[in-house]
């Protein structure tokens, strides 16, 4: 395995070099000019060509390259273009109130997702099932944004059960008080379409010869369900939990914007808007890296579920 | 018994301690408040943007602002003793400094307090002018201090600007007198001084936090920054060290409710009166409005143009808001919003009768009642010259008949010109029988500015003209209109100081490649303006605005669009609020009835 795990990481070495081309090259054809808005309302050439010197990007594009590539390796992103704030202190004070709520929306979504997908599974085409595969289908088709205007006007203002929006110091206060509406609004969003891909799994798992042997050598249901199916679907479904992964880091833009959530989603978008290359560049590397990373810990847990997998 | 009293007493002990700082902040005014925008840092020569500004405005102060109650605006000193008449024909002011005014205190004070003195704004406006800074307000010293732009241009060439070195034009007459000698006779030279970016700051501040001047802003203001969530809070509290206010009344109108309620509140008393006043920049439109009317927050600045009809149906204030006492003040906005035209381009651009006319019934085709109904929520006034209302030169009077939605106008001079359907396509050439296809950009990031496009397109496909509306980054747009890469592009223009100058220079031929992104240069035009900048605030200046207003209609190279109109809502227990039309914020001159909020809490 320890060879194995050599081998990934080194692979993640061309794969990263291909990320901070593509991330580069992009920036460089589509992202604007940041110099112009930096430069205010009324601004001539010199001065434009003056904020353009000062944040590097009139230097040669080789040049501007290897700069990228030494922050990389060194974890020294510089300074924001827009705000002057520390690239690295963006990142550490925002990923804390994304992670507050994404961290419970991914567990407990999980948790139901699985739960409700095998109960659903276990009474394939009856009645429940296809009333659940049609709310879930309903659910799926409403925007997230109509969830969280409707439910920030429900919950927060008419019925008044949480702030419509604020952040605080106070992990606990956040927690029990500005998290749980936005979490709830992500879990009613994300819980729908994971029902019905992990159900899928399930199903497929229902239909294999070994289910059937066991059902003939007189297991009961509940073991069979609960045992057998479950723990083979868990491969496919810690697939999708680690493609999620990365994003928890990352947060919802939509619900940091929503309820002021001062998170890195909002980040992410605000550094996009100004054209602020470090942050943009620190995110889309970190998170490349994350994914990577991520991937690597769900092979290896493969082997922890299910022993007959081997690493080649 | 004994032992029974004595924890009974501990228990009330204890819970007296525990109440007693919470009771004591339930007393403190706390002001709580959005800002639709998030803002970038709190370093007044080096922020632009409104909000960021508008909290600079509350920790530091210049020699001059402007009166809280007096419309049409009016300047009053602030650190000076008072407002210095121009002397040399307009080419110089002098300044005297209140002494004992004091810095808020610091750590780059090393435990000392500090004086504001003459020095600090030596220092400070150098500072518009050192590359480093790249300051967006620049242009405000450019080419206006005697001396200055020597010294800007060493910089330029060292990188380093020498703060020790001499202007001529910044002449330190004694600790708290400073003359500032011009280069040409500017009378809206103290509109730039009463400027929230103009004002002091502590040299020894800025070099302590290099890099980190945004975070650390120390000023003579009444309030100091206490805590900063980027993009998320800002909390301000008030200065110790701050000598306070006293609402000056002079200037006020007695028939004006807002400015008896003001004074019934806070005459006499000494400001600010508000403890802390917590800001949560919230981007989004629905948490704003749903924080304001879920009573998280006292006051709602700029009413969301999509609960407009919620809070104002028919124009009147709802009845829901008004059962609560809940008061709303309708602002006009020092501000045009505009759609240009590229005179440097072939086909709209150029000053021949042919292209004139193209221009001309563009702008007469276009529907902008239409655009205040449907796009702006009736929240506009259609604008008749580029200098709005609130803003000095502003014409009450004069009236752009040129402007006003007359499709058959508009075909008759496309007729008239040539511009004629040769192909049967039902669309319009050239006179030159070369396609009429016109580009227009716009900023993609606002929904607003989409449904203008789209207006554009509908608008002139009732002439027969084709519009292609695209979008594009808003860096792009910016970089687009400096250089004359477009066609036609929506703007706009938010007064930096009262004075028509302010919009008109936007259409002065020399400022092409800078704010004239019409690339418009006629030398009648700027033969007027020139002129008018040397004529202090007069008739005479005024009949030179005129005129230009009309050289404006006559070419075309705008359609003027609106004034945008805002609502700023209030609880009742917010006590002596007024909107000053330049100022951004009002903390210094507002109360709280922290009693009416909690009774309306209940």
């Amino acid at each position: 395995m320890t060879a194995y795990v050599i081998r990934r990481m080194w692979q993640m070495i061309p794969t990263l070099a291909g990320v901070i081309l593509l991330i580069f090259f992009l920036f460089n054809w589509v992202g604007g000019d940041p110099a112009q808005v930096l430069a205010g309302k009324i601004s001539n050439p010199e001065q434009i060509a003056n904020i353009r010197r000062q944040l590097g990007v009139d230097q040669p594009y080789w040049y501007q390259l290897w700069v990228f590539v030494q922050q990389v390796f060194t974890f020294d992103f510089g300074r924001s273009w827009s705000t002057n704030e520390e690239v690295s202190r963006i990142l550490l004070t925002r990923v804390g109130p994304t992670l507050t709520i994404m961290v419970p929306v991914l567990l407990i979504e999980t948790v139901l997702a699985v739960v409700f997908a095998i109960m659903v599974a276990y009474v394939r085409g009856s009645l429940t099932d296809r009333a659940i595969m049609v709310i879930c289908t309903t659910a799926m088709s409403i925007s997230f944004l109509v969830y969280i205007i409707f439910g920030q006007w429900l919950f927060g203002f008419i019925l008044g059960w949480f702030p419509v929006q604020g952040w605080s110091e106070s992990f606990w206060r956040n927690l029990t008080n500005y998290a749980p509406l936005p979490i709830m609004l992500a879990i009613f969003v994300g819980l729908a379409p994971q029902l019905r891909l992990y159900r899928s799994f399930f199903l497929e798992e229902i239909n294999q010869d070994y289910v059937r042997t066991a059902r003939a050598k007189g297991l009961p249901e509940k073991r069979v369900m609960m045992k057998h199916v479950l723990r083979n679907a868990m491969i496919p479904i810690l697939t999708n939990v680690g493609i999620y992964l990365p994003s928890v880091f990352v947060g919802s833009f939509l619900l940091e914007v929503f309820f002021s959530v001062p998170g890195l989603g909002r980040e992410i978008v605000t550094a996009v808007n100004r054209s602020d290359f470090p942050v943009i560049k620190a995110v889309t590397v970190y998170l490349a890296v994350l994914t990577m990373v991520v991937n690597l810990l769900v092979d290896v847990m493969y082997k922890l579920v299910d022993p007959r997998v081997s690493f080649k | 018994m004994k032992r029974l009293l004595a924890v009974f007493a501990a228990c009330l002990a204890c819970a007296l301690a525990a109440a007693g700082p919470a009771w004591a902040a339930v007393e403190r005014k706390v002001l709580r408040m959005s800002f639709r925008t998030a803002e970038a840092g709190f370093d007044p020569q080096r922020v632009f943007d409104r909000y960021s500004v508008g909290v600079c405005e509350n920790l530091f102060e210049g020699l001059l602002t402007y009166d809280y109650l007096a419309r049409p605006v009016r300047l009053v000193p602030l650190v000076a003793e008072a407002i210095p008449e121009p002397e040399e024909g307009g080419t110089r002011y002098t300044f005297r400094i209140r002494p004992g005014i004091l810095f808020s205190d610091d750590l780059a004070f090393k435990g000392s307090r500090r004086e504001l003195v003459a020095r600090d704004f030596e220092y400070s406006i150098k500072r518009f002018r050192d590359p480093r800074y790249a300051s967006p307000y620049e242009w405000l010293f450019e080419h206006k201090i005697v001396g200055l732009d020597e010294l800007a241009a060493a910089a330029k060439k060292s990188g380093h600007l020498d703060y020790d070195a001499r202007v001529a034009g910044l002449e330190i007459r004694d600790r708290y007198t400073i003359s500032f000698k011009l280069s040409e006779p500017d009378f809206n030279f103290l509109y730039v001084l009463a400027m929230p970016n103009v004002v002091p700051v502590a040299r020894e501040v800025i070099e302590a936090y290099g890099d980190d001047t945004m975070a650390h802003p120390v000023g003579t203001g009444p309030f100091v920054l206490k805590d900063w969530v980027r993009r998320s809070k800002i909390v301000l509290e008030r200065n110790p060290n701050h000598r306070g206010y006293e609402l000056d009344t002079r200037y006020a109108d007695p028939a004006d409710e807002w400015d008896r309620r003001a004074i019934d509140a806070l005459r006499g008393k000494r400001l600010p009166l508000l403890d802390r006043v917590e800001i949560y920049p919230i981007e989004e439109e629905q948490p704003r409005f749903l924080a304001f009317v879920n009573h998280e927050h006292d006051i709602l600045d700029e009413t969301p143009f999509e609960f407009i009809d919620q809070v104002l149906p028919n124009g009147r204030l709802a009845p829901g808001l008004a059962r609560q006492g809940v008061k709303v003040f309708r602002e006009e906005q020092p501000e045009i919003t505009y759609d240009v035209f590229n005179l440097e381009d072939p086909a709209v651009g150029g000053y021949d009768p042919q292209r004139v006319a193209l221009r001309r019934a563009m702008v007469l085709a276009h529907d902008r009642d239409q655009e205040i109904g449907i796009v702006r929520k009736g929240q506009a006034l259609p604008a008749q010259s580029p200098v709005p209302p609130g803003v000095v030169g502003f014409d009450s009077e004069f009236r752009a008949g040129q402007q006003d939605h007359d499709v058959a106008r508009a075909k008759a001079l496309l007729d008239m010109y040539g511009y004629a359907d040769r192909d049967g396509d039902g669309w319009r050439e050239r006179p030159d029988g070369k396609p009429l296809v016109i580009e227009y950009k716009y900023n993609a990031f606002s929904q607003s500015n989409r449904q203008l496009a789209e207006l554009w397109v509908k608008s002139m496909a009732a002439i027969g003209i084709r519009i292609n509306a695209g979008a594009v980054q808003f860096a792009d747009l910016l970089n687009d209109k400096r250089v004359g890469k477009f066609q036609m592009a929506g703007s706009a223009w938010i007064a930096d100081y009262p004075d028509a100058q302010n919009f008109l220079q936007l259409l002065y031929g020399p400022n092409t490649g800078q704010s004239n992104e019409a690339r418009f240069r006629l030398p009648e035009f700027d033969r007027l303006y020139r002129k008018s900048q040397a004529v202090p605030d007069s008739p005479e200046r005024n009949a030179l605005y005129r005129e230009m207003n009309r050289l404006l209609l006559a070419y075309a190279p705008w359609r003027l669009g609106v004034h945008r109109i805002f609502n700023h809502l209030q609880y009742p227990w917010v006590k002596g609020y007024k909107k000053h039309p330049i100022l951004y914020t009002n903390f210094k001159y507002l109360d709280l009835d922290v009693a009416a909020r909690q009774a309306a809490a209940k």
